[in-house]
């Protein structure tokens, strides 16, 4: 808290109405609504509703297709922040390193940030074109049928590619950022203390990149359960038979397009607890392990 | 050049490369005929087609019903990111002034609303929005658009942020210098914030021309489509069997979508990064 | 301004708005999901219907596929939005007829007011999907399409084969020749509407309970049958033998393969062969959909797929006369044949189609009459389609199961008893939500 302030002032109210206002009408009434209609069962027109308790959440729960892409979730989400993570982190140490060409790097490596999900999607869906596409061509060279249209792995391949690829600009900058962001004088002793750069890296630099590494873990999980959205619809939408399907593109689809108003408000509100409860324990459990 | 060097810049090669290539091939494949696509794939080098391909989809009306251009959309996606960007920085520019220098009531209860909208971004409360979003008859229009993209704190907390990092002196002197609380903001605080205010307006420009799901539900004209969305839509009636499929012109619509973003960027570079990790802090 | 030109811009208003009351014309809204050529041959009949008549104007729009236009649709209603008319389609005719009060029976629009309504007009196989169990249309269907098969004649001739297949035993002895000469036999491009529901229709197989659902939502599913799991265990054989593709689910990505002269012959519908004779460079015919000797004798009629129009509940009674006044001009002949002309789609009334006859049209272009004559073949109990909830989850059940089975994750048992399980707990929900 700020030691001088204005007080007794209309000011304050005024200022932060619009904000408020807009919160109020555009999330906070559409979450309770979402939270009240996961209790009814409704018409898709909204001409008779029944209230049912949770058998919507136990329908859901229960639900194979549900299950199926809540494990989904997990383990894509896991695997595309790992994976762009360390990619990340790679380039950003050589980038931190080398001084020759190091903003010509440093821009071909950050540009992709600006792209968006569904236009990386649709270039990655092109590309694995069978007709067309060179990437498909060439995993298919290996002797090993690659289709991602009709095995779940390649399709989910496809899928975790091009999200990974997306991601590795954000992380990038912002891992960069944070190495160029340790003071001279740590470096410098470091390289006098330990002369395997490896070893160097792993007691001294990476625990100094720790707050920006779990900065970016929240981001990019986050990341992996909403935006990648838009790569998904525009590659494999979900198929081959739900393998693709995230627990947020499940509730596009019930609500979307099967017109299933109580099923998909009572996934979007466990999905909401899910990234509460994920939320919480990495702030409670993982920053503690964090020295500043 | 020791080895270590060596080794440095090839992975460093690499990974340019592997960020760069797709779309470089992209843009490529789009110079070329579609014949010549279909019979040799995806092209590496430019083919003679540039200008009659981009002229067709920016000026001859694609998509479904044929009543939409490539820069009809791009207006649209510009429309949409210029509106969210500045109607972000301003709005979360107020809030969180309010919250750092104002001691009221409900400044510690609303900062956590605030917060909490951080954590469940619209994709959980789609279906609900959508409906509010009808019921008040903003489907279809920029304002429909705009303005529930605008209900998430990011703006508001990257500037609280960067509000407690003024250092107290400032705000003593002006109090010293009898300036009222609206004065202090325009006067001193909004100039200061310049940097912050360019970096902010850079990212959330990028945030809203590249929005997706919610410009998806909810136009229904094919007029409004945003270029983002439009280019689905358009890539699957090149796809409807039967015709030749176009794919010189999907991936030339995938450039036009990109362009403008990558373009803010990279000329803005400098302060997209510093805005990016001051808020981070 | 000065008083003298207020009172002369006064004057003029007040004048120009009176002319315009007097001209009003009431606007009928009309939402569709028919895009590309379709989507112009739509604007062609709204621009037809507003020409011939000065009371009522029809102003078509373009809501996106199927799936979007009942989204928005039903966002429209409740926003107390809705359009005159909307396009939906068989997934989603059971949860539009089963709000109750969300529409007005075609049938009873057209009763009270353009003069009449006799459900024999229609062609059979169109008259009862969208009908309630006494027979009574509700929707009134508008593009309508029934699976066929297409088969490339330049394959068959090189291979030396005499015709299509009637059969699949027949596909089946035709397969290896075709394999040996680099071909797959087939493609198709929708499997719960080909393989399941008119597989049920073609061999006369009730495909739910409570006679196809129409009946009742208090309803299960019957595709987890010997027959069915039968064909499926087949196409898999098929699928390892090289005699059968599958492109994935989109469906101009197995027309592609057909196109594209990789398989000899694809299942399509009816509707698809107007897109083909641009696309393809190669002579191919149609032929009706095969079916399993072993199963049945003699095959019936198959059932429409494609849309239906609804007239949305909650307007008034001037708009609903020119809904009842517009649809009647639909019907006319003259209408149904440009339609069926210019897009493929079936026309619905036996008037048209005897227009079409009399014109000499399949004289010039058979393919076009395939469609029509397997919709009128003998018809049985259970040609009629089918009414089933929360079908658009449904399919996306099958459409993972029949995955599964082509990919061999599931064998055909266990992906045909999931596709009961699910199915039949979506029916459960959909049963209590609109009971």
């Amino acid at each position: 808290m700020k030691r001088v302030q204005f007080e007794h002032s209309p000011i304050p109210y005024l200022f932060v109405a619009p904000q408020l206002l807009i919160i109020a009408i555009f999330f906070l009434w559409p979450a309770g609504q979402a939270v009240y209609q996961s209790f009814l069962l409704e018409d898709a027109f909204g001409l008779s509703s029944q209230f049912v308790w949770f058998r919507n959440y136990s329908d859901t729960i229960f639900n194979e297709g549900w299950l199926q892409s809540a494990w989904f979730t997990a383990i894509f989400s896991s695997l595309v922040t790992l994976l762009s993570l360390g990619l990340a982190l790679l380039l950003a140490v050589k980038a931190n390193e080398v001084i020759r060409g190091a903003s010509t790097y440093k821009t071909l490596l950050m540009w992709a940030y600006a792209i968006a999900p569904p236009v990386a999607g649709l270039m990655g869906n092109l590309m694995f074109n069978p007709l067309i596409g060179d990437l498909y061509h060439f995993m298919n060279s290996f002797g090993y049928d690659f289709d991602h249209k009709l095995h779940e792995t390649d399709a989910a391949f496809v899928v975790i590619l091009i999200s990974v690829w997306k991601q590795v600009s954000v992380n990038f900058i912002f891992f960069l950022s944070g190495l160029q962001g340790i003071p001279k004088s740590v470096t410098e002793a470091a390289t006098m203390d330990c002369k395997s750069p490896t070893r160097r890296f792993w007691t001294i630099t990476f625990p100094l990149l720790a707050p920006t590494t779990f900065f970016l873990m929240v981001t990019n999980i986050t990341y992996a359960f909403f935006e990648t959205f838009g790569i998904i619809d525009t590659t494999t939408q979900g198929a081959p038979g739900g393998a693709t399907t995230t627990l947020v593109y499940k509730v596009f689809q019930d609500g979307f397009r099967g017109a299933d108003v109580g099923g998909s408000s009572a996934q979007s509100v466990v999905l909401m607890l899910i990234v509460l409860i994920l939320t919480v324990i990495q702030f409670r459990f993982i920053e503690r392990k964090i020295h500043y | 050049m020791n080895k270590h060097t060596v080794i440095t810049h090839f992975i460093l090669i690499i990974g340019a490369l592997f960020m760069t290539l797709p779309v470089w091939v992209a843009f490529m494949t789009s110079t070329h005929a579609p014949e010549t696509i279909m019979r040799e794939g995806l092209q590496f080098w430019p083919g003679g087609h540039f200008l009659e391909t981009y002229n067709e989809v920016l000026f001859e009306p694609g998509g479904v019903m044929k009543k939409v251009t490539a820069l009809g959309m791009m207006k649209n996606s510009l429309i949409l990111g210029i509106g969210f960007s500045v109607g972000k920085v301003i709005i979360s520019m107020f809030a969180a002034y309010a919250i750092v220098y104002f001691r009221f009531r409900m400044a510690n209860f609303l900062f956590w609303i605030i917060f909490m909208t951080l954590l469940l971004p619209l994709e959980v409360r789609i279906i609900p929005s959508y409906k509010v979003v009808a019921d008040l008859g903003l489907l279809d229009t920029h304002t429909g658009l705009i303005v529930p993209l605008i209900a998430s704190a990011t703006g508001t907390f990257f500037f609280r942020q960067f509000f407690r990092s003024v250092p107290d002196e400032i705000l003593e002197a002006a109090r010293l210098d009898g300036a009222s609380a609206w004065r202090f903001f325009i006067d001193i605080l909004v100039p200061l914030s310049k940097t912050m205010i360019a970096a902010i307006l850079i990212i959330m420009f990028v945030v809203g021309w590249n929005q997706y799901l919610w410009p998806l539900i909810m136009t229904t004209k094919e007029e409004n489509y945003t270029l983002v969305i439009g280019i689905k839509q358009i890539y699957q009636v090149l796809n409807e069997g039967g015709e030749l499929p176009q794919f010189q012109k999907a991936f030339a619509l995938t450039i036009l979508a990109t362009l403008p973003p990558v373009l803010v960027v990279l000329v803005f570079q400098k302060w997209f990064v510093k805005g990016l990790v001051e808020s981070e802090k | 301004m000065n008083l003298f030109k207020k009172l002369a811009v006064g004057a003029v208003t007040s004048m120009s708005l009176m002319a315009s009351a007097a001209y009003a014309q009431v606007e009928i809204q009309w939402w569709h999901a028919m895009g590309g050529r379709l989507g112009e041959v739509v604007e062609e009949i709204a621009t037809k219907y507003n020409a011939s008549q000065s009371e009522y104007v029809v102003v078509p729009t373009y809501k996106g596929g199927y799936e979007d236009t009942m989204t928005a649709g039903i966002a429209a209603f409740r926003a107390k939005q809705q359009p005159n008319i909307i396009q939906i389609f068989d997934a989603g005719a059971a949860t539009i007829i089963y709000s109750k009060g969300a529409v007005v029976p075609v049938a009873d629009l057209l009763e009270k007011y353009a003069g009449g309504f006799d459900s024999t007009d229609y062609i059979e196989g169109v008259r009862y999907f969208y009908a309630d169990s006494d027979g009574k249309m509700i929707g009134m269907p508008f593009n309508s399409s029934t699976p066929l098969l297409y088969y490339n004649k330049d394959i068959f001739a090189k291979v030396g084969l005499d015709g299509p297949p009637a059969t699949w035993e027949e596909l089946e002895a035709m397969a290896p020749k075709l394999k040996e000469a680099g071909y797959q036999a087939l493609a198709q491009s929708h499997s719960p509407w080909i393989w399941a529901e008119n597989f049920m229709s073609r061999h006369n197989l009730p495909l739910a309970t409570a006679n196809n659902g129409y009946d009742s939502t208090d309803v299960k599913i019957l595709y987890n049958t010997p027959e069915l799991r039968m064909h499926w265990t087949k196409v898999k054989e098929w699928l390892d033998k090289g005699w059968y593709g599958y492109y994935g689910r989109g469906w101009g990505d197995n027309q592609d393969a057909f196109v594209q002269q990789k398989v000899a012959m694809w299942l399509g519908s009816s509707g698809s062969f107007g897109g083909l004779t641009k696309s393809a460079e190669f002579k191919f015919g149609a032929a009706y959909l095969p079916y399993w000797k072993s199963v049945v004798d003699e095959p019936t009629s198959t059932f429409i797929g494609g849309a239906a129009l609804f007239a949305m509940a909650g307007k008034s009674e001037e708009e609903n006369k020119g809904v009842a006044d517009f649809l009647k001009f639909l019907t006319n002949p003259e209408m149904q044949y440009f339609w069926h002309r210019e897009t493929g789609y079936v026309p619905i009334t036996n008037a048209a189609y005897e227009m079409a006859k009399a014109d000499g049209y399949y004289d010039s272009t058979p393919d076009a009459e395939i469609g029509i004559l397997q919709l009128t073949q003998k018809s049985g109990e259970w040609t009629k389609g089918y009414r089933l909830g929360f079908y658009v989850q449904i399919r996306e059940v099958m459409y993972k199961n029949f995955e599964d089975i082509l990919s061999g994750k599931a064998s055909v048992e266990d992906a045909f008893a999931a596709i009961e399980k699910d199915g039949n707990a979506l029916l459960a929900r959909f049963h209590d939500t609109y009971k």
